[in-house]
């Protein structure tokens, strides 16, 4: 009722096509600490998005309530923000896709899993970790934390849809201590499934890397064959991917303008979004009410397609790959869910070649040292000093630069070990032939 | 904005299992934001948040809720659901709520609520203009003027006694990025200085112009500047945001969410040389204006300026509510959280080094060889390890005592520990940057400050080869 409510305030007011969205989230956050918890967090939200076209123009607002001064608050503002704009709307709002590939993604089980249960998982966590070796000083930031929510789609031309999904993870780091080193290691478990999750498997890994970084070197200044471990590629190709946005390529402020159909990485690289797959990131439709699809976007290193919403696509002459998403009071392009295709070798395999090397597993500072029109980047990172084929020492204080798309073409390949992280990516670590490597 | 009526009836019912304190926060706020792409308007956002955050402490346990629903059977839902986590009886009962009286640190002629978007949107033309007037190499000039206006209500009640604090919050912020592009390549640069404060810091004090033009010129100078190169050098860092040297570094490891759980590589550091002699430095709250500023902190405390390090001393830490309980010390005004969703904890507002006695011209005149680092894009630190890293968005290679050629992609990294001792030389021009500082707490408006510094040796990371 209330979202005629809006469709008939919109109508009165002149807003030929309105949209509104309400997303209804709710999260609970559980922090340990020695023991006890320590922090206990709950998060309601209700988030209400509506849009519109006024006078030929784009308008958009936002709000947290959805009673009918709020309505009116929102019908002003869209009509107030879109006749102050000075950018004609060139595609007015969507009537909806011929088919949606809709799925129920939602675990009751996760939800109906009692408290305790999750609140007992983290203390097996806590206590594994600081039982692992006498090194182990302390277990950080041990926490369980699961997110709900529910969103809700309507515009005036008649699409309604709707989406539920809920997720869960657990997070955690060891703090080892030897002599006078101090080393931390984080890392997390996330999914649907509570009980796929086994606290004495992530507190084992989680541990044996921190413990792994004691006695490091920094290694000299040069240009080194690099492997990157997974979570720091997918950190990079987050950068690479956001200049297939279209929106992007057509301002000229991207490095992969005019590289349509052209060669943009090494043939081992092949690259897809699969917002369909069946995982807390599906999505079956964008922010445009669009519906979704898995698409290639490189293959083999040949760049397939840039990713539109239905304005860039209009721009271009081609059709919305359905990357529609809100970004700051305007509907831009965004990506999840991205897949890249891993290798058939193992890690072990994938390194026997390199004489001297470097295996990055940790990067730090790249939002603030990547360069993200450009591609350049450089940034702090940590991992292992690889010698005649195989892990040698740790490393530490040392940095990584390149360029993101002379990266790419100098894959020289990837492991099996790929998985779907919490970024909502999904590889394998890779062999870079070579990259820059700052240290003494 | 609830009643204190209301207030008193939450407040109780989150006591009633044992908490020994409670606070309600509740904020409304309504910012405004006009970016400009290429000169004509192309997003006008009005968000409105309103919602309300509880929080109850029993000892060193927290527990934190938060809501946009403000009805009363939901706020006392809440408050009853987090007190379930204590099991305890009742310590505490207020049956009284004092208000406490804010001064206003940061007056304000013109609020900028009050300024039509259309005289917002003819000022921000005029920044574009002056950008693009500077090259033909100049893509893409986007400019932005964000305004927050946020009112705040505070309620906490400890040992009995209920106080409620009330806070206007009205900053804004000019931004402008520019990508320049001469054939493959392409550079971009950005500024973005603000206030808390009103319309008539942007008309009055900011030149829109001078900001604009100098951040395009940077852009085009990207363009020809070389790689930088790597290993270990000498580095001075001009004044301003160089300031992020300091905040990473050290302020993030002198905050108690990392000192209150012995997790920060300064936990025991107080009375202990963590600094070269010729360093002091504040965390300073109350500076009229300033970005970082603020009346009160987000638990109703008045902020401070906080003395951190005296001659490289360590003398201080900044510490919260619940870091207090942890450290045994006194809260120092230091907490902060981005919004209601966000439970408070210590955080940095404008941190600096104060100024020395050498004038930059000397630092750089005395450097043989080495990096001049002019401006920065931010950076990150692990507190419990102590490294952090930076970014430069504006270097030169130093020659025989004069800055040479510009170089990019140039990072500086460290220990904290190691990198506070190498600083030998401490400039006399002390200047302020602003920008945003995210952690436990959210995303907040900090300014980071210090005179030029130079370091005697640090990491630099590039893939311009070796320093020749």
């Amino acid at each position: 009722m209330k979202i005629d409510k809006f469709f008939a305030l919109a109508s009165e007011a002149g807003i030929a096509q309105s949209q509104i969205q309400v997303i209804k989230s709710s999260s609970t956050k559980i922090r340990l600490f020695r023991g006890d918890v320590d922090e206990f967090k709950i998060k309601e939200s209700q988030t209400v998005i509506a849009c519109g076209v006024y006078d030929g123009k784009f308008g958009s607002a936002i709000s947290e309530k959805l009673d009918e001064e709020a309505l009116k608050t929102l019908v002003e503002s869209i009509k107030r923000n879109a006749s102050i704009s000075e950018k004609p709307d060139e595609v007015g709002l969507f009537a909806g896709s011929p088919k949606y590939k809709k799925k129920n993604i939602y675990s009751s089980e996760l939800r109906n899993t009692p408290i305790t249960e999750k609140i007992a998982l983290l203390k097996r966590l806590e206590a594994a970790i600081k039982g692992y070796d006498p090194r182990i000083t302390d277990a950080d930031q041990v926490t369980y934390a699961e997110s709900e929510s529910e969103v809700f789609f309507y515009n005036s031309l008649g699409l309604k849809l709707k989406q539920k999904g809920n997720y869960f993870y657990f997070v955690a780091g060891a703090v080892a201590a030897e002599n006078d080193e101090v080393k931390t290691y984080y890392d997390e478990f996330f999914g649907t499934d509570i009980k796929a999750f086994n606290p004495e498997e992530l507190a084992k890994k989680i541990c044996d890397k921190a413990l792994a970084k004691f006695h490091w070197f920094t290694c000299e200044s040069g240009q080194y064959p690099t492997v990157l471990d997974r979570t720091v590629f997918a950190a990079l190709l987050d950068y690479f991917l956001d200049s297939t946005i279209a929106d992007n390529v057509q301002r000229h402020t991207s490095f992969l303008e005019g590289k349509l159909n052209a060669q943009v990485g090494s043939s081992k690289l092949t690259i897809e979004e699969k917002p369909l797959e069946r995982t807390p990131f599906y999505s079956y439709f964008d922010d445009e009410g669009v519906a979704t699809s898995n698409k290639t976007i490189v293959k083999n290193g040949k760049l397939l397609t840039y990713l539109y919403n239905r304005e860039t696509a209009k721009k271009d002459g081609v059709e919305t790959t359905g990357n529609a998403a809100w970004h700051g009071g305007k509907i831009g392009t965004g990506y999840s869910s991205v897949y890249v295709k891993k290798g058939k070798q193992t890690f072990e395999k994938l390194i026997a070649p390199i004489k001297e090397g470097v295996y990055i597993t940790e990067i730090a500072g790249l939002g603030t040292g990547m360069n993200a029109r450009s591609g350049n980047f450089s940034c702090q990172a940590e991992g292992y000093w690889i010698k005649d084929g195989k892990i040698n020492r740790p490393l530490n204080l040392i940095t990584l630069s390149g360029n993101l798309l002379q990266l790419m073409k100098d894959i020289k390949g990837f492991d099996d070990r790929a998985q779907l992280d919490s970024s909502s990516f999904c590889n394998a670590d890779c062999l870079i032939k070579k990259l820059s490597i700052g240290g003494n | 904005m609830i009643s204190k009526s209301l207030a008193l009836q939450v407040l109780n019912e989150a006591l009633a299992t044992g908490g020994d304190y409670a606070e309600i926060y509740l904020e409304e706020n309504h910012p405004v934001s006009i970016t400009l792409e290429n000169g004509k308007v192309e997003t006008v956002s009005t968000p409105i948040t309103c919602g309300a955050g509880i929080r109850i402490l029993q000892g060193t346990k927290s527990v934190y809720g938060s809501t946009s629903d403000l009805r009363k059977k939901n706020l006392l839902s809440l408050a009853n659901r987090l007190a379930a986590s204590f099991e305890g009886e009742r310590q505490i009962t207020i049956s009284k709520i004092n208000k406490n009286r804010v001064k206003n640190i940061s007056p304000i002629k013109i609020h900028l609520a009050d300024v039509p978007v259309e005289e917002k949107v003819e000022w921000l033309k005029k920044g574009y203009a002056a950008a693009k007037a500077v090259d033909p190499r100049v893509v893409r000039i986007r400019t932005s003027l964000l305004n927050t206006s946020k009112t705040v209500q505070i309620f906490t009640a400890e040992n009995e006694i209920g106080v409620e604090s009330n806070n206007v919050e009205e900053r804004g912020r000019y931004a402008i990025e520019v990508v320049a592009k001469d054939g493959d390549n392409i550079e971009s640069a950005f500024a973005g200085p603000g206030r808390t404060g009103g319309w008539e810091y942007f008309t009055e004090q900011l030149n829109i112009e001078e900001v604009s033009k100098k951040a395009a010129e940077k852009a085009i100078r990207l363009l020809g500047a070389k790689e930088c190169p790597s290993g270990r050098f000498t580095v001075v860092v001009g004044n301003g945001w160089g300031g992020v040297l300091f905040h990473e570094a050290c302020g993030h490891s002198l905050e108690a969410t990392a000192t209150g759980k012995g997790l920060s590589v300064f936990s025991h550091s107080i009375g202990k040389q963590i600094a070269s002699p010729i360093v002091t430095a504040y965390d300073d709250g109350t500076i009229p204006n300033e970005w970082g500023s603020n009346n009160i902190d987000s638990e109703g405390k008045k902020t401070q300026k906080n003395l951190l390090i005296k001659n490289g001393i360590c003398v201080g830490f900044l510490v919260d509510k619940l870091g207090g309980r942890r450290l045994n010390m006194e809260p120092n005004g230091c907490s902060r959280r981005q919004d209601y969703t966000f439970a408070p904890t210590s955080r940095m507002s404008n941190t600096y080094i104060a100024p020395g006695k050498d004038s930059p011209e000397d630092i750089v005149k005395d450097t043989k060889l080495g990096i001049y680092v002019a401006d920065f894009g931010g950076g990150s630190v692990e507190p419990t390890t102590g490294e952090f890293n930076f970014s430069a968005s504006e270097a030169y290679i130093i020659r025989d005592g004069k800055l040479a050629e510009p170089v990019k992609g140039c990072t500086l990294i460290g220990s904290g520990k190691e990198v506070l001792m190498n600083i030998d030389r401490v400039g006399n021009d002390c200047g302020l940057g602003q920008g945003n500082c995210g952690s436990l707490s959210g995303s907040v408006p900090v300014n980071v400050g210090q005179p030029t510094i130079r370091i005697k040796e640090i990491t630099v990371g590039g893939r311009g080869g070796k320093l020749e």
